[in-house]
C-alpha cells in the first residue's frame, strides 16, 4: 500500500477502480482496511488540500469534529451533533466529511458477512440480530447510518460543495438497490470540499446511546426552524441519514426487536419539536 | 509444628475435600482498628513504576530471537475439519513452524465454538504469523450448532449432572406462605476485557522450559504445563511480575501457552502467542448467560417461608456450572429451599470464573424478587431483609467466623434514608428512586501458602513469596504486613513475588483468597524474623531496642523468616457479607437508566489498606454497572456466530457512566480466622449492583425489571408492562 499527499484537489484521480482511498482523520478508513472491508492500493492523505476550518455558514469539509464542537459560529445542531459523537480522541482526528461518509455500524456487515450491503442477497439483520437496526426503509437492508452530524446537516438543509458539484445533503445519500449498493451518491473520485450550513433561527440534536459517551445513536434527533418551516431529521433510524416527513415517526416499519427504537424515536422527536419551537 | 489434615478447600464457591499439612497459626491477632501502617491508606508501593512504564508486563517481554504465533480459529460455532493444509503457511515469507489438530492436545478436529483453535502458526513478526494463519487451508464440515440452553436442557445436553439442593420442606414452605411471588430472570453473557490480552512468552533453556506468562496462578500453570508436558514439575519456571487484569479469566495455562510451548520446542527459539481483543471477544472466556426462574414465598409480616429456583447456566462448549443457586442458599434464614441447577452445554465460547461467579447472577435475581415481595406487602426492603437475616449458615447450622451484615445494614440506613429526597427530584418525565441489595459470597481463602522475610544489616526487610499481584494491590498489601510485624516503615519493605523459580508455594489470585491466604503467611514469617531479631537484641543486653540497631551490627549477616498459612477455622462457615444502595435517574419516555450514586458498604474482616480496599469497591461497582447497564456479548441467533467482536459493538461502561462511589468498610477483624483476620475483597463489590439497580427502578418507576442488560428496550418493556398492570387495577408496585 503507498500513502501519497497530493498538493493539490485537482490532483486527485478521476477515474473509478484504481485502488485509491482518501485519508483524512483516518479514524473510519484505516480500521475498514485492517479488518479487510475497504481495499486501498493507495492512500491519499488529503488533509493538506481539503478546506479546514469555519468561514460563516461555510465549514471545510476536513474540519475536525473537535472544532465544530467548540465553535461558537456554527449552529446549535451541529454543535451537539459533534460533542455527543465518538470520544475526545477521535473527534480530535476525525473530519466533518469523514463522519458524513462513515459506513453503518451493522454487526453483519462490519463481520463481513455477504450481506445484501455487501453485494449478496440476504439481510442478515432482519432475521438475526436487529436490535439496534433501521426503523425506517429497512425492506431491503436493515442497516442503520450512524452519523450524527449528518442528520443535523439534514435538518439545517446544509449544501455540500464536492470536487464537481453543489448539492442538497439529502441528495448526498441513497438507499441502497438491488441494481446499485451504494448508500452515497458521491461519483468515484469525487470529494467533498466545503459544506455550506444556512443559520436557522432555532436547531437542536438528541441523541440516545447506551452509555453517556462514545456510542453511536440509536436514535439521534436533528430538528431546525427556519422561517415558518421546521425540518426534523433522525440518525441510526434507516440506511440513510432519514429526513422526518410530517414530523412523526408512525410510518415506521420496523422489525420484530427494534420496536422500542419506534417509541424512543417519537419521544425524542416531541422534545426536539418543543426546543425549536 | 506442621500437622496433617483433611479439609475443606473453597474457590470461587466449589469446594473439594483435600488432605494438607498446614502449620499451626499461634500468633494472636492485632488489637482492632487501624495500626502504624496496617489499616492505614497506603498508595501503592508499585505505582510509580506502573505509571512511568517501567513494569515489565507479559505484552512487554521481548526475548532474544523471539518469534510470534498466531492461531487459526474455528469460523464456525460448531464444525469439523476434514483436513487442515498447513503447507500455504508455511510457503509464506518469515514463517517457521505450523502444527495442525492432534499435533498438541490443545488443537482439535472438531470445534464446538466460533473461535475454537484448530492450528497454529509462527513467524518472524506479528504480522506475518496473522498472515501465515489465514492462509492455512481447512475444509470445514459445518454442523449444526445448538446455542439455546432451555433446549439444551431438553435435550439432556449437559456438563454435568443437574444439581438439586434442598433444605426442609418446600412445597410445605410454599403452603405456609401468605404471598408467593414468583418470575423468570435471565442475565447476559458478558466478557472479561482485561487490558492485557491473554498471552505468554515461551522458552526452552535446555530442558527447563521458562514460561512468561499473564496468568492469576503461577503454580497452578506450573503444574498444569508439567503433567500435559510430561516434564518434572521443577523443570517448568513461571513468571508473573505485572498483569493487566484477570477477573477470573486467567486461572489456567491457556491454550496460547501450550501452542507457544510446542512452537518453541520445534523450532528452538522463545515463541510469543498473544491474543488479539478480537480473539479475547471469541476465545478468552465469559460469564455465561443464565435463566432463573424463581419463587418467593412470605408470610405477611415478611418472614420467608420457601425460596425455590429452577437455574439453566449457558455454560458453553467447556467450562463449569458456577454457583447462580449459591445467594438462594446463603442469604437468609429460610427453613425451605429446593433449587436445581442445569449446566446446559453450548456451541458457544466456553465460560471461565468471572468476578464472583454465579453469585453476581443469582443475586440479580433473588435479590430483584424480594423487592417485588416488599412491594407487595407493603414492607420496607431493608426491614425486610433485617427479618429474615441468617443468624448462622442455614444450611447446616454451622456458625459464621464472623458477620456483621447487620452492621452493613446499620451504616446503609441515611443512604436509604436518602430516598424521600431523591424520589421528591423526579420530574414528569425523569423518575428517581433508590434501590437496594444485600451480597454474599466467599473470600476467606485457605491453606496452603508461604512466605519469606529476609532482614538486612541496613534495616531493611524483602518479603519473598511466588503469589502473583493481578492488580489488586497485594503487593502493597503484603509489605504493609510484613512492615506492621517488624515495625519498619513501608518504604523499608520490598516484595519479591511472581516466580516459581524464585520463593515459596502461594494460592492463585482468585475467589478473593490472595489477602486472606498469603497475607497471614507473611505476617508469620515477619513475626519469625521479629522474634529472632529480639533473641539477638536479648544476647546484647538491649531487649526491646529498635529493630534497626539490632540487626545494624549483622554485617552481612541476615535474619531470615518463614510462615506458613495456618488452617481455617473448623466447623465453621466463612463468607463476606455486604450492602449496596444505588440511586437512579430513569427517563420513562426514551428507556435511559443513570446511576447517580451507589454506597457501597461491606464487611470483610480487617482491613489492610483502606485506599486499596476503596478502589477495589469502585471497580467491582463500575464493572458491575457496564454488566447492569450495557455490556453484552451477542450471537447471530442462527449460527452461534459472536457479533460483538470489537469494542465498538460491545459496550463497556466510560468514565462518564461512573457515579458518586461512597464506599465504607465495617473494619472488624474475623476473630477465628487467622493471624490477620481479613477477607478479601476482590469480588464482593460487584455482586449486589445489578439488583440495587434494579430495585432503584422500581422504586423509580414501579417497573419490574427482569433481565440484563437493562437496555432501553427491557426499561421500556418493563414501564408498558407496569402501566398494563396498573390500568387492570393491580396494585402498583409504588
Amino acid at each position: 500500500m503507498e500513502l501519497r499527499r497530493p498538493s493539490s484537489l485537482a490532483e486527485l484521480p478521476a477515474s473509478p477502480g484504481d485502488g485509491a482511498v482518501l485519508l483524512a482523520g483516518g479514524t473510519e478508513v484505516v480500521p475498514l482496511i485492517r479488518s479487510g472491508l475497504l481495499h486501498a492500493e493507495t492512500l491519499l492523505d488529503v488533509r493538506a488540500v481539503v478546506p479546514r476550518g469555519i468561514d460563516g455558514t461555510r465549514i471545510g469539509a476536513a474540519t475536525t469534529l473537535a472544532e465544530l464542537e467548540s465553535s461558537d459560529e456554527v449552529p446549535d445542531a451541529v454543535r451537539e451533533a459533534a460533542r455527543l459523537a465518538a470520544s475526545p480522541q477521535l473527534r480530535n482526528a476525525g473530519t466533518l466529511a469523514g463522519n458524513l461518509l462513515q459506513a453503518t455500524r451493522c454487526w453483519y456487515w462490519r463481520l463481513g458477512r455477504p450481506c445484501r450491503l455487501h453485494g449478496g442477497d440476504e439481510c442478515f439483520a432482519r432475521t438475526g440480530e436487529h436490535r439496534e437496526h433501521a426503523i425506517f426503509a429497512n425492506g431491503f437492508c436493515a442497516s442503520a447510518h450512524p452519523s450524527d452530524l449528518a442528520a443535523a446537516l439534514l435538518a439545517l438543509d446544509a449544501t455540500v460543495e464536492t470536487t464537481a458539484r453543489m448539492l442538497p445533503v439529502g441528495e448526498l445519500y441513497r438507499l441502497p438497490t438491488t441494481a446499485d449498493r451504494r448508500v452515497t451518491t458521491l461519483e468515484p473520485g469525487e470529494a467533498i470540499v466545503r459544506i455550506d450550513v444556512p443559520a436557522p433561527e432555532r436547531s437542536v440534536y438528541l441523541k440516545a446511546m447506551d452509555r453517556a459517551r462514545w456510542s453511536f445513536p440509536l436514535v439521534g434527533v436533528a430538528a431546525a426552524r427556519t422561517g415558518g418551516e421546521t425540518r426534523v431529521a433522525l440518525a441510526g433510524v434507516a440506511p440513510v441519514p432519514w429526513l422526518l416527513a410530517g414530523g412523526d415517526v408512525d410510518g415506521a416499519t420496523p422489525l420484530p426487536r427494534n420496536a422500542w427504537k419506534v417509541d424512543v424515536a417519537r419521544a425524542l422527536v416531541r422534545r426536539a419539536l418543543a426546543a425549536v419551537a | 509444628m506442621a500437622r496433617l489434615i483433611r479439609t475443606e478447600k473453597e474457590v470461587e464457591g466449589r469446594y473439594e475435600e483435600v488432605w494438607l499439612v498446614v502449620e499451626e497459626d499461634a500468633l494472636d491477632q492485632w488489637p482492632e482498628g487501624p495500626l502504624d501502617v496496617v489499616g492505614r491508606p497506603a498508595a501503592r508501593i508499585d505505582g510509580l513504576e506502573r505509571a512511568r512504564g517501567e513494569a515489565v508486563y507479559t505484552a512487554d517481554v521481548q526475548l532474544n530471537g523471539m518469534l510470534h504465533a498466531a492461531m487459526v480459529r474455528s469460523p464456525h460455532a460448531h464444525a469439523r475439519a476434514r483436513s487442515v493444509d498447513l503447507a500455504p503457511a508455511l510457503a509464506l515469507p518469515g514463517v517457521h513452524a505450523a502444527i495442525g489438530p492432534g499435533e498438541i492436545p490443545k488443537l482439535a478436529d472438531l470445534c464446538g465454538y466460533q473461535g475454537a483453535p484448530v492450528a497454529a502458526v509462527c513467524a518472524d513478526t506479528e504480522a506475518q504469523a496473522r498472515a501465515a494463519a489465514a492462509a492455512v487451508v481447512v475444509d470445514w464440515e459445518v454442523l449444526e450448532p445448538l446455542v439455546d440452553p432451555d433446549e439444551a436442557v431438553r435435550r439432556g445436553q449437559l456438563l454435568s449432572e443437574p444439581r438439586v439442593r434442598e433444605r426442609g420442606d418446600y412445597e410445605r414452605g410454599l403452603e405456609e406462605a401468605d404471598v408467593v411471588v414468583s418470575g423468570e430472570f435471565r442475565t447476559q453473557t458478558v466478557l472479561h476485557n482485561s487490558m492485557e490480552t491473554h498471552q505468554s512468552v515461551v522458552r526452552w533453556v535446555g530442558d527447563e522450559l521458562e514460561v512468561h506468562v499473564s496468568t492469576q496462578y503461577v503454580w497452578g500453570v506450573r503444574d498444569e504445563l508439567a503433567s500435559g508436558l510430561g516434564l518434572p514439575a521443577d523443570r517448568v519456571r513461571v513468571i508473573c511480575n505485572y498483569m493487566g487484569g484477570g477477573f477470573g479469566s486467567k486461572n489456567d495455562a491457556g491454550d496460547y501457552t501450550f501452542v507457544a510451548a510446542e512452537l518453541a520446542r520445534r523450532t528452538g527459539r522463545p515463541v510469543r502467542c498473544a491474543l488479539s481483543r478480537r480473539e479475547e471477544h471469541l476465545a478468552a472466556g465469559n460469564r455465561n448467560a443464565t435463566i432463573q426462574r424463581l419463587t418467593i414465598g412470605a408470610r405477611s409480616d415478611g418472614t420467608l417461608t420457601a425460596l425455590g429456583g429452577e437455574f439453566v447456566n449457558a455454560v458453553g462448549w467447556g467450562g463449569w456450572v458456577a454457583a447462580t443457586d449459591g445467594p438462594m442458599h446463603a442469604l437468609y434464614a429460610c427453613p425451605n429451599v429446593r433449587s436445581t441447577l442445569y449446566g446446559a452445554k453450548l456451541n458457544t465460547p466456553p465460560m471461565k470464573a468471572f468476578r464472583a461467579p454465579g453469585f453476581v447472577e443469582g443475586t440479580f435475581g433473588l435479590e430483584t424478587l424480594l423487592d417485588e415481595l416488599a412491594a407487595k406487602l407493603d414492607l420496607d426492603p431493608l426491614e425486610l431483609r433485617r427479618r429474615n437475616h441468617a443468624d448462622a449458615d442455614a444450611s447446616d447450622g454451622r456458625p459464621f467466623s464472623s458477620k456483621n451484615l447487620l452492621e452493613c445494614y446499620r451504616r446503609a440506613e441515611p443512604h436509604w434514608e436518602r430516598r424521600h429526597e431523591v424520589r421528591a427530584r423526579s420530574t414528569d418525565t425523569v423518575k428517581r428512586g433508590v434501590g437496594m441489595a444485600s451480597q454474599v459470597w466467599y473470600g476467606g481463602g485457605g491453606p496452603p501458602s508461604y512466605a519469606w522475610v529476609r532482614v538486612g544489616s541496613d534495616g531493611r526487610a524483602a518479603v519473598v513469596t511466588a503469589m502473583q499481584d493481578i492488580g489488586t494491590g497485594t503487593r502493597t498489601a503484603m509489605a504493609q504486613i510484613a512492615a506492621e510485624e517488624l515495625g519498619i516503615p513501608l518504604d523499608h519493605v520490598t516484595v519479591s513475588l511472581g516466580d516459581t523459580a524464585r520463593g515459596p508455594y502461594a494460592t492463585l489470585s482468585a475467589g478473593s483468597s490472595t489477602t486472606p491466604s498469603i497475607g497471614p503467611a507473611v505476617r508469620a514469617a515477619a513475626a519469625d524474623a521479629r522474634r529472632q531479631i529480639e533473641e539477638i537484641a536479648e544476647q546484647r543486653g538491649t531487649p526491646g531496642a529498635p529493630l534497626a540497631e539490632v540487626v545494624s551490627v549483622l554485617e552481612d549477616a541476615q535474619i531470615l523468616g518463614k510462615g506458613a498459612r495456618g488452617p481455617n477455622p473448623t466447623g465453621m462457615q466463612v463468607l463476606t457479607f455486604g450492602v449496596h444502595v444505588a440511586e437512579v435517574a430513569v427517563d420513562v419516555e426514551t428507556g435511559e437508566v443513570r446511576v447517580e450514586r451507589v454506597a457501597a458498604i461491606h464487611d470483610v474482616g480487617r482491613v489492610i489498606n483502606p485506599l486499596g480496599a476503596a478502589s477495589q469497591i469502585e471497580g467491582g461497582v463500575i464493572q458491575g454497572i457496564g454488566h447492569t447497564l450495557s455490556e453484552e456479548r451477542l450471537l447471530d441467533p442462527a449460527t452461534g456466530a459472536v457479533l460483538t467482536t470489537s469494542l465498538d459493538a460491545y459496550r463497556l461502561p466510560t468514565i462518564a457512566d461512573v457515579p458518586e462511589i461512597v464506599s465504607e468498610l465495617v473494619d472488624v477483624p474475623d476473630r477465628h480466622l487467622t493471624n490477620l483476620g481479613s477477607k478479601g475483597l476482590g469480588e464482593p463489590p460487584i455482586v449486589p449492583i445489578a439488583a440495587a439497580i434494579a430495585n432503584a427502578i422500581r422504586d423509580a418507576t414501579g417497573a419490574d425489571v427482569r433481565s440484563l442488560p437493562i437496555t432501553r428496550e427491557e426499561l421500556l418493556r418493563a414501564l408498558r408492562e407496569a402501566a398494563e398492570r396498573e390500568r387492570r387495577g393491580a396494585p402498583a408496585a409504588v
